[in-house]
């Protein structure tokens, strides 16, 4: 899934120029209409949110919100007001309602894994959007026909059919699959059903698919009125998102360590393979290239769709668990060290600009021996990991172990963790390594 | 008989005058035996000249700019020649010498080159060939290709064959003499022990997981440089060795300071550190296996070191 950080809109993705295809569904004679009545009501509650920069008085980017209450509380996407969030004072907020109606709006609370924003506008009794019970309990049938409104682009406000098409597999974080024409700008927008209640908040398209859009399901929304009527939700919103982030970090790192790895052979060696289910794992081999190899490479790639939108220029949480099965064809024993020794460069990429967010990286390596017993090759093993500037307790590591029981084949494994706590990343990599076995 | 001599800068003979008769006149004016044009000295600036006891005697004549032994800077207005030292007058410097100035004896030629430098210059370059195309090899894991072997000999060649032609045109110009032979000898033994130590460092890094070796290695470059130059800088004049050495070391100093600060700021900028990690087979190993508790127990330690980092990184964070 990916959260863009497009400059207009925030988030929603790549899909700007396919935004016409929406035909087909026009053919059946009570759909306008329905469209048209959802729409039509939509007005006063539908809103553009702006962040602009505050001494200079023009927006920076633009998404879509929609009140939810008499007293003026909108919902919208942490994305799209997260510059606010982070740096209140070189930003503010202003909203533009459907009806032409327009002013200052107060961030309220956030929730970041849901990628969610409460806001307080200075608008009352204003008509607002309810959420929908079916939609709450996840009980509404696939297929169902639903209306997401917004304005992308800043073209204008804008109503649009798609079908809801349940949870995403593969994800982390509950999300619906949403199949319609999702625009930058509308992010933030609330989707409903043909009587004009919630189903979920607009926000995210995946790059390279066609209609393929993803919704926050209400429910997350609900929850977070709850609470910031409720006041749970700090006032401090920097601090209120470094908490967020270490909570919704040590629950995925629990979740990643009580599923645990599986053995999965490669080669005569056995690669710890995670068992969690929002993992993508994908295949790789060098066997067809040209010209032809001098060394078999067989990787095995196993990716999480966990990545948390933080800011603009700062995506993370990735979990990446990487194994390359090499065996040389006619490499001498150099030229295969050569080679491993480009396979395990630690590249301890992380998800945004270094010196805005990252302290540097630190390493350590050596040969290690996790057990005396036979099925356990000595590794050569590399640390790197560098801490977050503004969130303390959050690491970004790389540990990579190549075997070295062989001169002509090897296992290079590797694990990326981004946003961990280092304790659980030891206790991560130690299990990790005691994983690596040989013989099967 | 005399012979007066006027020597270069270098104090190399530039002109050579026979004088038949017992005494020699020297200066600007053409009524001398030894014309001079030089602005600084006088018409008749010199006499040279047999005193009551046989001994060649320089005078002055009363010239303004007066007469000098070369190297010193007591005037003297009378100097009691012994062939060797020059004298100066003006910006001229001459020596003058008796018939019976007894030479040096004949050196025996050779009859070929001498083959000692000559080979040992071959047994250098050939090492160095050798090393470095081990390295391409062994470093190769795509598809051989010829001119992955050829481009660094290429380059190596020819920065070779620039340096050394520069020094031995210094020699030649400063000394006479080019000595292209001990320059060559001189770059051959600098580049030969840099790659030595590069292998080295990539070694020590793997087997010993020693890798301030390779991520110092410009400081061994700088010194290896730095040692070239004083031993080039020997071949063109043994005098002033501890000035030439000084410099040369100011010089090292400051190329390592200045590179050191250059990584710093590239280390500060991108937060990577500089070491090549490399791998070599796994039977080079000589540092026995960590246990995984040690090795973690380590990793533990480098906590401290992001957290100190992070705190350095943000100092405003308590004003936040």
């Amino acid at each position: 899934m990916t959260v863009s950080a497009a400059r207009i809109a925030g988030a929603l993705g790549l899909l700007v120029a396919i935004a016409a295809i929406d035909g087909a569904a026009r053919a059946a004679p009570d759909v306008p209409s329905a469209a048209e009545g959802i729409y039509a009501s939509a007005p006063p509650r539908l809103l553009q949110i702006r962040t602009l920069v505050a001494d200079a008085g023009r927006q920076t980017s633009i998404g879509s919100g929609f009140l939810v209450s008499a007293d003026g509380l909108a919902i919208t996407n942490y994305h799209v007001v997260s510059q606010v969030a982070l740096e209140p004072k070189t930003y503010r907020l202003e909203y533009a309602a459907a009806d032409g109606s327009h002013g200052e709006v107060t961030l309220l609370g956030v929730d970041l894994p849901n990628d969610l924003a409460i806001v307080r506008l200075d608008k009352h009794d204003a008509p607002f959007f309810a959420f929908d019970k079916a939609a709450m309990d996840g009980s509404i049938p696939k297929g169902e026909r639903l209306y997401s409104m917004g304005n992308p682009l800043d073209l204008g406000f804008t109503i649009i059919e798609g079908t809801y098409n349940g949870l995403a597999a593969h994800s982390y974080n509950d999300r619906i699959h949403f199949t319609g024409a999702l625009n930058p700008g509308m992010s933030g927008g609330p989707t409903v059903t043909a009587d004009g209640l919630v189903v979920g908040i607009n926000v995210a398209t995946r790059r390279g698919g066609q209609l393929i859009s993803f919704l926050v399901p209400a429910r997350f929304a609900a929850d977070l009125l709850q609470r910031v009527r409720e006041h749970e939700v700090g006032q401090d919103l920097h601090a209120e998102i470094a908490r967020q982030l270490a909570a919704w970090r040590s629950g995925l790192y629990k979740s990643f360590g009580d599923d645990g790895f599986r053995a999965a052979a490669m080669g005569p060696y056995q690669a710890p393979e995670t068992v969690s289910p929002w993992f993508d794992c994908w295949a790789q081999t060098n066997a067809s290239a040209t010209p032809k190899p001098r060394a078999s490479v067989n990787t095995t790639t196993c990716s999480s769709d966990t990545s948390l939108f933080v800011a603009a220029d700062l995506n993370t949480g990735t979990i990446q668990v990487n194994h390359s099965y090499v065996k040389s064809i006619d490499l001498n024993q150099f030229q295969f060290a050569t080679l491993l020794t480009q396979l395990s460069q630690p590249r301890l990429v992380g998800g945004g600009p270094f010196r805005k967010w990252y302290t540097p990286e630190r390493c350590n390596e050596d040969f290690v021996s996790t057990a005396l017993a036979a099925d356990h090759p000595p590794l050569r093993v590399i640390w790197c990991a560098q801490a977050y500037r503004e969130f303390e307790g959050l690491y970004d590591v790389a540990l990579i172990a190549v075997t070295q029981d062989h001169g002509s084949e090897a296992l290079v494994s590797r694990m990326s963790l981004q946003a961990v706590g280092y304790d659980d990343a030891i206790a991560l990599g130690k299990r990790f390594l005691e994983a690596v076995k040989a013989g099967k | 008989m005399i012979w007066i001599e006027i020597l270069s800068r270098h104090r190399d003979i530039a002109a050579r005058f026979r004088i038949p008769g017992p005494e020699a006149r020297i200066g600007r004016g053409y009524d001398n035996d030894v014309i001079l044009d030089d602005p600084y000295v006088a018409a008749q600036h010199l006499r040279v000249f047999r005193d009551e006891t046989g001994q060649l005697v320089a005078e002055d004549l009363g010239s303004a700019n007066g007469m000098f032994l070369d190297g010193d800077k007591s005037r003297l207005a009378r100097v009691v020649i012994d062939g060797k030292q020059p004298i100066r007058i003006g910006q001229t410097f001459l020596r003058v010498r008796e018939t019976g100035h007894a030479v040096e004896r004949e050196r025996v030629a050779t009859p070929e080159r001498p083959m000692v430098p000559i080979l040992l210059a071959l047994v250098l370059g050939l090492t160095i060939v050798i090393v470095e195309e081990l390295d391409v090899w062994l470093g190769q894991t795509a598809e051989p290709r010829i001119s992955l072997y050829l481009t660094p000999l290429l380059g190596v060649g020819l920065i070779v064959l620039v340096w050394v032609g520069g020094w031995a045109l210094l020699c030649r110009i400063l000394s006479g003499r080019s000595h292209f032979l001990r320059n060559l000898l001189i770059a051959l033994a600098g580049v030969l022990a840099f790659s030595l130590y590069n292998e080295f460092g990539r070694f020590a890094g793997f087997a010993w997981t020693w890798p301030l070796a390779a991520s110092y290695e410009y400081v061994a470059l700088w010194s290896i440089l730095a040692g070239v130059c004083f031993f080039h800088l020997r071949q063109v004049g043994q005098r002033r060795l501890v000035l030439k050495g000084v410099v040369v070391a100011t010089l090292l100093a400051t190329a390592i300071a200045v590179q050191t600060l250059q990584r710093s700021e590239a280390f500060s900028d991108s937060g990577r550190q500089f070491t090549a990690r490399r791998l070599l087979p796994p039977e080079f190993r000589l540092v026995p296996l960590r246990d995984e508790n040690a090795f973690f127990g380590e990793i533990e330690n480098l906590k401290a070191k992001l957290d100190a980092d992070r705190r350095q990184a943000r100092p405003d964070e308590a004003g936040r």
